[in-house]
């Protein structure tokens, strides 16, 4: 059996596993029990299926994405695989348009072709060599021809100003990716949804909700959105209006300046039902480990909570 | 014969526990600054491998890989009476999940035959 790592074939002997086969090609493949608990050594297929037993125990949106846990795979078909947090090749992209959604959140929508994501996702947005960020996906692969993004724009960052400077509509840029499991998978059409975000966390949570609705989820959605200050807040005509419209939805919004702390709020709303709801946190670290946390502590279940911390940019 | 992590029902009974042992050891005064800052999904993980271990169930841990996963720890400070709050929490979940008490001794006992390489000490 034949595996390709990274461009590269590797032998699988019959009967070997993943995990071996690579470290005997002198892969340095991290592992540790060995026995498909731990999940040291997940890996992701990005061609051809892993066979069902070696994702035992992963996520459902994991699932679908084809990682698996090299110590306990045994093909039964060529892969192709790479490390967990591999981005994948990157492609060219063309600038649509750039608005702003609030005073600092700008809305950037551009066109790639092939770009295949899970709303919920995120992608690396490539403006120069040493230029990348992560940015989630706003947009509907179904319902958008363009990929958003909401970009809150820093005074001195180096991404923010070369976005507000010098790209308009019809230069290029590259994007690598999608990544990330924060997506509508695996959740029940009757589950509670609960979907908590601070600022520019709003981006995957929107596109989760748009999919949810999509799918055709019919249990309650709750989406909590939270900022600093009022002026911190977007979308949000857009967000009564949906509400508005869907028995099912509702929006909560909270801003620091009239002291209202979202992940309180939400802590506080979603209690009584928390054991069964399936939840997204999106937004900075602090916010999305603490509200974790809590949720956990308070009864949820790991496994109903999705998650993905902005981590702040490094150079 | 079969094995304890038969009796006890196998990757059900460990899933059936992961949680609530996790949430037991993240209130626990005693502990829980161990776990400051980890990845609660990675943190999952491991307790699944752990319990899975203690349950007598399939794994390939050696002393080293036990050694080397606790090093950080030792360094903060863990030592016998943490693992000991462990263990008790090990045997409140059980004992919450209706597992009888010789099953729980079995359980603690396998538990217990770690410690020396988890406080990376030699075997007593
Ligand atoms: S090494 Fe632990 S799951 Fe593979």
């Amino acid at each position: 059996m034949r595996l390709t790592y990274r461009d590269r074939p590797v032998d699988v002997a019959p009967g070997e596993t993943v995990l071996d086969a690579l470290l005997r090609a002198g892969v340095e493949a991290p592992c540790s029990c060995r026995a498909g608990q731990c999940q040291t050594c997940l890996h992701r297929a990005t061609e051809g299926v892993p066979p069902p037993e070696s994702q035992n125990g992963l996520t459902p949106a994991q699932k679908s994405l084809g990682y698996f846990l090299a110590c306990i795979c045994r093909p039964s078909e060529p892969l192709t695989i790479a490390p967990p947090d591999d981005a994948g090749a990157r492609i060219e992209a063309v600038v649509r348009a750039l608005e702003f959604l609030s005073h600092d959140v700008l809305r950037l929508r551009i066109e790639a072709e092939r770009f295949a994501y899970r709303p919920g996702q995120f992608l690396e947005l490539i403006a120069e060599e040493d230029l990348r960020r992560h940015y989630s996906l706003a947009s509907h692969p179904e319902e958008d021809p363009f990929l958003e993004l909401h970009i809150r724009l820093h005074p001195n960052g180096r991404m923010s100003r070369r976005l507000k400077a010098d790209l308009r509509p019809g230069h290029r840029v590259h994007v690598a990716g999608p990544r990330g499991t924060c997506f509508y998978e695996g959740v029940d059409k009757e589950q509670p949804l609960a979907l908590i975000g601070a600022g520019t966390g709003l981006a995957p949570l929107y596109g989760v909700l748009r999919d949810a609705l999509r799918q055709g989820h019919h249990g309650p959605i709750r989406l909590y959105h939270g900022a600093r200050e009022r002026k911190g807040l977007y979308l949000t005509e857009e967000l009564q209006a949906l509400a508005g419209m869907r028995d099912n939805v509702e929006y909560v919004s909270a801003t620091l300046d009239s002291g209202g702390d979202i992940a309180a709020l939400a802590l506080e709303r979603e209690a009584p039902r928390v054991a069964e709801t399936a939840f997204f946190l999106c937004g900075g670290e602090n916010l999305v480990k603490r509200l974790k946390r809590d949720l956990f502590m308070a009864g949820a279940s790991l496994k109903a909570i999705r998650s993905d911390a902005f981590t702040p940019a490094s150079g | 014969m079969t094995t304890l992590y038969e009796r006890l029902g196998g990757e059900k009974a460990v899933d059936a526990a992961v949680e609530l042992f996790y949430r037991r050891v993240l209130a626990d005064g005693r502990i829980a600054r161990f776990f400051d800052g980890v990845d609660m999904d990675q943190q999952i993980a491991k307790q699944k491998s752990f319990l899975t271990m203690a349950f007598g169930g399939p794994n390939a841990y050696s002393g080293l890989d036990m050694r080397n996963a606790h090093k950080r720890l030792v360094e903060k400070g863990l030592n016998d009476s943490h693992v000991d709050a462990v263990i008790e929490n090990l045997n409140s979940t059980l004992r919450q999940l209706g597992v009888p008490e010789k099953e729980v001794r079995e359980v603690a006992a396998l538990a217990d035959s770690v410690r020396a390489d988890v406080l990376g000490r030699s075997a007593a």
